[in-house]
C-alpha cells in the first residue's frame, strides 16, 4: 500500500510539474512577440533564405552579431523561407486580413515582390532614413518590379545555369543540351523554380524569355516533360541539389551560382558554368510587409547592409552579385579576397551581362496556367 | 518444427530487424562523422567532436525545446480529455456508446492528411492565426484517440471489486476511486501520455499545415535537406533514442520468474 | 458495478466526463472534414485571396480525378507493395517472437517498437545516406554482383537506389513494420497452443500447420496490422518526398502541393474527401469481418 502511495504521489508530481512547465515553455515556445503588441522599440524581425548571409564564424563575429552590437537592435534574422510560394501561402491569410506580420522585413524573389506589391500587401520601405540606398548598383535601378524603386530594395542577384562535378561528368558542359546527355541520364535534376528551369529551357530553343508567351514554352515544356517521364531528370528540387551534388547523385543539375560557389570551396570539382545559350538572372528583394511596425529598425538595417564595407563582407560569404556599388574595388583591395573580384559570377561584365537573360513579367492568369502545366511536370 | 523452417523463421526475422534498425544503426554511426561540407551523409572519418559539442546546431536545439512543451501540453490535454471519455465509456452503459467509441476512432481511419486539410481550412476560415495554439489543438486531436482507447481497454481490464471494496470499507467514491483506481491506472496513464507524447512529438503531415511560422523539430528536419544536415542531429536522435530504450525497458515487465523464487513482497 | 442501471435516475456524470472530449471531436474533427465538402464544390473568388464563393460546382471532382487518378492508384499500389513486403517480414518476426521468444517476449516487442519512437524525419536522412549512389547497399549488391539480375527485376532503376519507387516502399515498409508485427503477436498470443500440439500429434508438418490452424487463428491481427499499415502508407508524404523521384510522388503530396503551392483549395478538398473515402471503404470492409478489438494499444 505504501509502494502505490508513492508511486500516486510521484505521479502526481510530475504531472504536476508538468503541468505547471508546459504552459512555460509555450510561452518560450511563442514565435516572439507579434508586432501589435509590440511596437516596442529597438527589435527587428527579418526572414529570409537560409545561408544566405555571414554567419558568425569562431573569432569573426557575422554581420547580424556586429549589427546588433553596434545599434543595440535585436535583430531577430530567420532563415525560415525555404520555398518562396510555401512562405506565401504561408503569409497569405494574414496578409489578406490585413492584419500585419511578424517580420518588418522579408526577403523574396522579384516576381514574388512584384506579385505582393500588386495586391497591395506591401508597405513602402522607409527609404528617407537610408543614405547609402545611393549606392544601389544603376542596372538593378526603375527594374519592371518595381519602377519607382519604393517598395523594395535589392538583397542579393545571382545567375541560374548549369551546376556539375567535372570529376563524374568527365568533361566539361556548356550547354542546356549536356543536361539531357543520356549518360547522364537519371543523374540531373531540375529546378523547381519554374522561371529559372523554364527560362534555360526556352533560351536553349531560342525563345525570347523576355516576353515569355505560353507558345514559346511549349517545347520547353514538352522537353523537361519527356526528360522526367524517360528518367533523365532524377528530381525536381529547390536549394537541396546541392546535397545531391555533394554526396555524387547528381552529376549535373541546374543550380544557382552562389550556392556552387560556397559547395566548391569544400568540394573544388563542382562547377558553375553559364549555358552558351544564356542563363537567368534574378535578383532577391528585401521589402516591407503592410502593417510593419519597425520603420526606423529596417531602415538602420537598409542603411547597414548598403554601406559597401558591410555589403563587402555579405558578398564574400555567399558568393552572390551584390547589389552594391564598390563592393568590387573592396575585395580587390583585400589579398583574401582578390580572386572574388575577378570572378565573372559575382561581377559579370557588359559582355557577360548580354547572356544573363531576367525572366519577364507574366499576369495572373498565365502565371496561373504556366504554374499548372509546370506542376503537372514536377508533381504527377 | 523442421529444422528447415526454423531456419526460414530465422532467417525472415533478422532480416525484418536488420529493415527495422539499419536507419537507426546508420543514424548512430553517423552521429561519429566528421562531414565535409554542410551535410552530413557521407561517412568521412571518425571523431567525438559532435559528441562534445551537441548543442553546436542552435536552431535544432530550439526546435528540439519547441517540440518538447508543445507536444508535453498536447498529450496532456489528449490524456486528461480521452481519460474523461474512457472512464465515462467503460463505467456506466451509456445510449449512443457505440456511436461514441466510432466517432473516437474514426480520426484513425483517415490518413494524416485528411486531418492536415482539414484543420488547415479551418483555422484559416475562423481567422485563427497558426502558430503554436493550432499546434497544440491538433495534435491534442489526433491524440486525444489514440488516448481514450488505450485507456478504454486498460479500464475494460480493470477489476471493479477493488473499488467496491474500498467502499465497503467507508471511503466516499471519490476517494476510493483516487485512492484505489488512480494508482492502478498510473501505468495506463503512464502509457497512453507516453504514446501520445511520441504521436506528437514526431508528427510532420499536421505541423507542416497548422504550425504557421513555428518550427518544431520535424520541421526543422525536413528542412535541413535543404540547408544543412549537421552532425548535431544524428547525436541528438541517438540521445533520443537512448532515452526512449530506456523509458521502454522500464515499461516493460519484467521476464517472468518461477515461483519459487518470489521472495516475498 | 451496478448490475441493473435504474433509467429514471441516472447520473449525468458519464456525459459531463464525455462532454470536453466529444467537443474537440466535433470541433476540431466532425465539423472541419464535413467544411471540405462545400468547399470542394467552391470555387475561388480570386487567384490569392481567401474567399470562395460556393457554386455547387461537380465538376471540380471530375477535373482532380481526371489530373490526379494516376498519383490516387499509384498511392495504393505503392502501400499495397510496402505492407506485402511487410507482412512477408512481419509473419516470420511475428511468429518466432510468439513461439520460440518464451521469456523475452515483452523485451522483444519492446525491441519492435523502439524504431517506431525514432523520428520518422530522421529516419529519411538515414535512408538516403544507405540507400545512396555512393552508399553501402549499393556497393554491396554490385559487389555481389546482383545488379544486373536486380536491374532486370525493377528493383534498381539505372543503377540507382535511391529516388525510385523502390527506396519509397523500403522507407515505407520500415515504418510499418512494428503496426504489422504487434497485432499478429497479440493474436497469435491467443492461439492455445494445444491447438499446436494436437496438429502434431495428428502429423501435420509445419507448413500444414501455420495454414491450417496459425493462419486462420491469426486473421484478426492480421486485419488490425492491415488496418494500421495500408492506410497511412496510402498517405504518406515523407518517404514519397525524400526517397523518391517525381514519378513516385504521392497522393498527400498532391494535397500539399494543391494547398500550399498552387493555392487550390476546393480541388485540395475534392482531392481530400476522394482519398478520405477510399480510405473508409477499407476501413468498413475491415469491420465487416472482424471489430476493433486487436487494435495493440499498450
Amino acid at each position: 500500500m505504501t509502494r502505490s502511495r508513492r508511486q500516486l504521489l510521484r505521479q502526481l508530481g510530475l504531472g504536476a510539474g508538468a503541468a505547471a512547465l508546459a504552459p512555460l515553455l509555450l510561452q518560450a515556445c511563442r514565435p516572439g512577440r507579434g508586432p501589435a503588441a509590440g511596437g516596442g522599440g529597438n527589435t527587428l524581425v527579418m526572414s529570409s533564405f537560409p545561408l544566405y548571409i555571414d554567419g558568425d564564424a569562431p573569432g569573426a563575429p557575422g554581420s547580424i552579431s556586429r549589427f546588433r552590437r553596434e545599434t543595440g537592435i535585436d535583430l531577430r534574422y530567420l532563415e525560415d523561407i525555404n520555398d518562396a510560394r510555401q512562405f506565401f501561402a504561408r503569409i497569405r491569410p494574414q496578409l489578406a486580413a490585413g492584419r500585419p506580420l511578424r517580420q518588418d522585413l522579408v526577403v523574396l524573389t522579384s516576381w514574388m515582390a512584384q506579385r505582393l506589391i500588386a495586391l497591395g500587401w506591401v508597405d513602402p520601405l522607409p527609404l528617407e532614413q537610408v543614405p547609402n540606398q545611393r549606392n544601389l548598383s544603376p542596372s538593378l535601378r526603375e527594374m519592371p518590379w518595381d519602377p519607382k524603386g519604393r517598395f523594395t530594395l535589392p538583397w542579393q542577384s545571382g545567375i541560374a545555369g548549369i551546376a556539375y562535378n567535372i570529376k563524374a561528368t568527365g568533361r566539361e558542359l556548356s550547354r542546356v543540351d549536356d543536361l539531357f546527355d543520356p549518360a547522364f541520364r537519371g543523374r540531373v535534376s531540375a529546378l523547381l523554380e519554374m522561371r529559372d528551369t523554364m527560362g534555360l529551357l526556352m533560351l536553349a530553343d531560342g525563345q525570347d524569355v523576355s516576353r515569355p508567351t505560353w507558345q514559346a514554352a511549349q517545347g520547353a515544356f514538352q522537353r523537361l516533360e519527356k526528360a522526367r517521364r524517360d528518367g533523365q531528370i532524377r528530381r525536381f528540387t529547390g536549394n537541396d541539389y546541392q546535397n545531391d551534388l555533394v554526396t555524387g547523385n547528381l552529376v549535373a543539375c541546374i543550380g544557382w551560382s552562389g550556392d556552387v560557389a560556397q559547395l566548391a570551396i569544400d568540394q573544388p570539382d563542382l562547377r558553375f558554368v553559364v549555358p552558351d545559350s544564356g542563363g537567368m538572372l534574378w535578383a532577391d528583394l528585401m521589402l516591407m510587409p503592410r502593417g510593419a511596425s519597425h520603420r526606423r529598425e529596417a531602415a538602420e538595417w537598409l542603411n547597414w547592409v548598403y554601406e559597401p564595407r558591410e555589403a563587402a563582407r555579405i558578398a564574400a560569404a555567399v558568393q552572390y552579385i551584390s547589389p552594391v556599388e564598390g563592393v568590387r574595388a573592396i575585395l580587390a583591395a583585400d589579398p583574401a579576397t582578390a580572386a572574388l573580384a575577378a570572378s565573372p559570377l559575382m561581377f559579370p561584365d557588359a559582355a557577360e551581362r548580354r547572356r544573363l537573360h531576367v525572366f519577364g513579367p507574366l499576369d495572373e492568369q498565365e502565371e496561373a496556367r504556366w504554374e499548372e502545366r509546370f506542376a503537372s511536370i514536377t508533381e504527377a | 518444427m523442421t529444422r528447415l523452417a526454423r531456419a526460414l523463421l530465422l532467417l525472415g526475422s533478422l532480416l525484418a530487424m536488420a529493415l527495422l534498425y539499419a536507419p537507426l544503426l546508420v543514424t548512430v554511426l553517423f552521429s561519429f562523422n566528421a562531414p565535409r561540407g554542410r551535410f552530413n551523409l557521407v561517412w568521412q572519418h571518425a571523431t567525438l567532436a559532435n559528441w562534445r559539442h551537441p548543442l553546436q546546431d542552435a536552431a535544432l536545439t530550439q526546435a528540439f525545446l519547441t517540440s518538447v512543451g508543445l507536444a508535453l501540453a498536447a498529450s496532456l490535454l489528449a490524456v486528461l480529455l480521452g481519460g474523461l471519455m474512457a472512464l465515462a465509456l467503460t463505467r456506466w452503459r451509456l445510449r449512443g456508446q457505440r456511436w461514441v467509441a466510432l466517432l473516437l476512432a474514426l480520426p484513425l481511419t483517415n490518413p494524416e492528411i485528411v486531418l492536415a486539410s482539414a484543420l488547415l481550412n479551418l483555422f484559416v476560415g475562423i481567422d485563427l492565426p497558426r502558430g503554436p495554439l493550432t499546434l497544440v489543438l491538433s495534435h491534442s486531436l489526433f491524440c486525444l484517440s489514440y488516448a481514450a482507447l488505450t485507456l478504454k481497454a486498460r479500464l475494460a481490464g480493470f477489476d471493479p471489486t477493488l473499488e467496491m471494496a474500498a467502499q465497503d470499507l467507508g471511503a466516499p467514491p471519490l476517494q476510493a476511486f483516487r485512492r484505489v483506481t488512480l494508482p492502478l491506472l498510473a501505468p495506463g496513464l503512464l502509457a497512453a501520455t507516453l504514446l501520445s507524447f511520441s504521436l506528437c512529438f514526431d508528427d510532420y503531415v499536421i505541423s507542416s499545415f497548422t504550425a504557421g511560422d513555428t518550427i518544431t523539430l520535424p520541421l526543422y528536419l525536413a528542412g535541413a535537406f535543404l540547408r544543412e544536415i549537421s552532425p548535431q542531429i544524428q547525436v541528438l536522435s541517438t540521445l533520443v533514442l537512448l532515452v526512449s530504450a530506456a523509458l521502454l525497458l522500464l515499461a516493460t515487465p519484467r521476464p517472468a520468474r518461477p515461483p519459487h523464487d518470489r521472495a516475498g513482497a | 458495478m451496478p448490475a441493473s442501471p435504474k433509467p429514471e435516475r441516472r447520473p449525468p456524470w458519464p456525459w459531463l466526463l464525455l462532454a470536453p472530449g466529444l467537443l474537440w471531436l466535433l470541433l476540431l474533427y466532425l465539423l472541419p472534414l464535413l467544411g471540405l465538402v462545400p468547399l470542394s464544390l467552391s470555387e475561388p473568388l480570386s487567384r490569392f485571396g481567401l474567399e470562395t464563393v460556393f457554386r455547387g460546382r461537380v465538376a471540380t471532382y471530375g477535373e482532380v480525378l481526371g489530373a490526379y487518378g494516376p498519383v490516387l492508384l499509384r498511392s495504393l499500389r505503392t502501400a499495397a507493395l510496402a505492407t506485402a513486403l511487410g507482412l512477408l517480414l512481419a509473419y516470420p518476426l511475428a511468429l518466432w517472437i510468439r513461439f520460440r521468444g518464451r521469456r523475452w517476449q515483452p523485451l522483444l516487442i519492446g525491441l519492435v517498437v523502439l524504431p517506431s519512437l525514432s523520428s520518422y524525419l530522421v529516419r529519411a536522412i538515414a535512408w538516403s545516406s544507405l540507400l545512396g549512389d555512393n552508399g553501402p547497399v549499393l556497393a554491396i549488391i554490385h559487389g555481389l554482383g546482383l545488379g544486373g539480375m536486380l536491374e532486370g527485376l525493377g528493383v534498381l532503376r539505372g543503377g540507382r537506389l535511391l529516388n525510385t519507387s523502390t527506396a519509397v516502399i523500403l522507407g515505407l515498409t520500415n515504418s510499418l513494420l512494428p503496426f504489422l508485427v504487434l497485432p499478429l503477436v497479440v493474436s497469435l498470443q491467443r492461439i492455445d497452443p494445444r491447438l499446436l500440439e494436437a496438429a502434431a500429434d495428428l502429423h501435420a508438418n509445419p507448413l500444414a500447420c501455420f495454414r491450417r490452424v496459425v493462419w486462420p487463428l491469426s486473421r484478426p491481427g492480421l486485419s488490425a496490422g492491415l488496418l494500421l499499415s495500408l492506410i497511412p502508407a496510402a498517405g504518406d508524404v515523407v518517404n514519397p518526398r525524400f526517397l523518391g523521384g517525381p514519378n513516385e510522388r504521392m497522393i498527400a503530396n498532391t494535397i500539399e502541393n494543391l494547398l500550399l503551392v498552387q493555392l487550390q483549395a476546393p480541388r485540395a478538398a475534392a482531392l481530400t474527401l476522394v482519398l478520405m473515402g477510399l480510405t473508409s471503404m477499407v476501413v468498413l470492409l475491415q469491420l465487416r469481418r472482424g471489430g476493433l478489438e486487436e487494435l495493440p494499444l499498450p
